[in-house]
């Protein structure tokens, strides 16, 4: 029993830092050279569309399909310098589960005092 | 009904239907009215409390949302929801999903601007920016209520003078209503009463010299004429004595006393029998000795001599009318025409009669029924058509 316990602790941790892995490797690893941080621009995504919802729902539109007209990125020198973010390569199952993590790490919910 | 007495109007069964439909709708519109007009007047004044409350929780909303503001660009460093003494606030995203809250209640609607809740008003702004993703800001702040009891004291002194009023117009409208059943009653019990009036000398000077002929003295042939002016003169009298009750029976201090029923019933029968034999009609009679009734005897033989007088006159020619005493009830059963078994309640209404081949004014059983109420006597009657009639008065 207590075997059977450990396993599943294991199977769910080991699916967590999977999916941590997503959005580790997928997105804070080009993020670090980007002089907006990735908690900045969730505060931006935030400000534009406010839901969970709404949120996942435009970072899933803006990764599959980035363009000028709906990137959080209003400052033109840093587009000028960097430009705009190529396609994902993820598919819809990575993507949200990296969205899932990056929503968790910085949601307002429960982080009020 | 003091209207009524004032009149000295007894209304028939299916008036005082008419009546008390009447005042059924009158006070249910009256209510209508009323229920309605309160209402609006406090919708009107809640309205108007909120709206001077909204400028006041506006400057709150704009304060609360500056914070926010604030709290949005500097999330890293400080994540405490700002606070304030004099007001209650919560923050929900555009799924209508909690994002914080300090109120008392969660459930709020936030499809409103401004409303009451209980003690408290909720005012709910959306800012130009969703900061920390909200979408509305709620602001609950307590009500003092002076208003209500503004608007309480405005009710109850407004709807105790429409209701004076309301009071006022429906008497005056009974008033209106009933004139025309007052003049036409009123009518007739002036002309009853006059003609009564007026009856009584004659009738009795009849009575006493019929009783002081000698009959054995005279021929067959006038003894038998002075024979039916006796009963002429004893259904006159019947009547005369009976229409006197009707107009004057509340005008008159009952004398009650220890009478005993059997030897008014025999007196009664005696007095009726001359009656009958004009139709042929036999008395059987079962007694019983030494039954007692404390109540006015001239009211009692009013009673008993209206259902004799009935009895004989819807008898058939060779009827039979047997009349049982017991220690608890009366029976006086007849074998005439009978009456529908659905017409048996109407039969105690003023003017009522079923049978127009017999004479008399309707008021006999009228009599008998306001008699029995008097002296909380009950009656039952049983009737089968073509069978004949029974009287039950039980006590």
């Amino acid at each position: 029993m207590v075997k059977k316990l450990f396993l599943l602790i294991i199977f769910i941790l080991s699916l967590s830092a999977e999916q941590n892995s997503i959005y580790e490797k997928n997105c804070i690893e080009c993020h670090q050279n980007f002089p907006i941080s990735l908690e900045k621009l969730f505060f931006r995504y935030l400000l534009k569309y406010s839901s969970e919802k709404s949120v996942k729902q435009a970072l899933i539109d803006y990764l599959k399909d980035p363009n000028y007209y709906t990137t959080v990125i209003f400052e033109n020198e840093l587009i000028d310098k960097y430009g705009i973010k190529s396609k994902t390569k993820l598919n819809d199952k990575e993507l949200k589960e990296a969205i899932d993590t990056y929503w968790e790490k910085y949601k307002v919910i429960g982080r009020l005092k | 009904m003091s209207v009524l007495r004032k009149w000295d109007i007894n209304l028939l069964q299916s008036e005082k239907k008419t009546l008390f439909s009447f005042l059924f709708l009158y006070t249910f519109l009256f209510l209508l009215i009323s229920i309605s007009v309160g209402m609006l007047y406090y919708n009107f004044e809640k309205d108007l409390m909120l709206q001077k409350k909204r400028i006041e929780l506006q400057v709150y909303a704009n304060d609360l949302i500056k914070r926010l503001k604030e709290l949005h660009f500097n999330f890293e460093k400080d994540r405490t929801y700002p606070r304030d003494r004099r007001y209650k606030s919560a923050i929900f995203d555009s799924d209508e999903v909690e994002i914080f809250s300090l109120l008392t209640d969660r459930k709020i609607d936030l499809n409103k601007i401004i409303y009451k809740k209980e003690s408290k008003i909720i005012y709910i702004k959306l800012p130009e920016a969703y900061y920390l993703g909200a979408m509305y800001v709620v602001i609950e702040v307590k009500d003092d209520e002076k208003w209500l009891n503004k608007v309480y004291t405005n009710l109850i002194i407004y709807g105790t003078l429409f209701f004076a009023i309301a009071i006022t117009i429906g008497y005056f409208l009974l008033n209106l209503f009933l004139k025309p059943m007052k003049d036409t009653i009123y009518l007739l019990d002036r002309f009853i009463k006059d003609t009564t009036h007026e009856l009584n000398t004659p009738i009795s000077t009849i009575l006493a010299n019929i009783e002081t002929i000698n009959k054995d003295d005279l021929q067959t042939r006038i003894a038998n004429k002075i024979r039916r002016i006796d009963v002429a003169a004893k259904t006159i009298s019947n009547l005369y004595q009976d229409l006197t009750y009707l107009v004057l029976h509340n005008k008159i201090i009952s004398e009650d006393e220890k009478i005993d029923v059997s030897k008014v019933l025999e007196e009664r029968i005696e007095y009726f029998k001359i009656i009958a034999q004009s139709k042929r009609v036999v008395f059987k009679s079962d007694l019983q000795k030494e039954v007692y009734l404390l109540i006015d005897k001239k009211r009692f033989s009013r009673l008993i001599d209206n259902l004799l007088s009935n009895a004989i006159k819807y008898n058939i020619i060779g009827g039979e009318i047997k009349v049982v005493l017991t220690k608890k009830h009366i029976s006086i059963k007849d074998t005439g025409i009978g009456i529908e078994k659905t017409k048996i309640d109407e039969m105690f209404e003023r003017y009522k009669r079923f049978d127009n081949s017999a004479g008399g004014f309707g008021i006999g059983l009228s009599i008998v029924s306001m008699i029995a109420n008097e002296y909380d006597l009950h009656i039952e009657i049983k009737s089968e058509l073509k069978k004949g009639t029974e009287v039950i008065i039980s006590w």
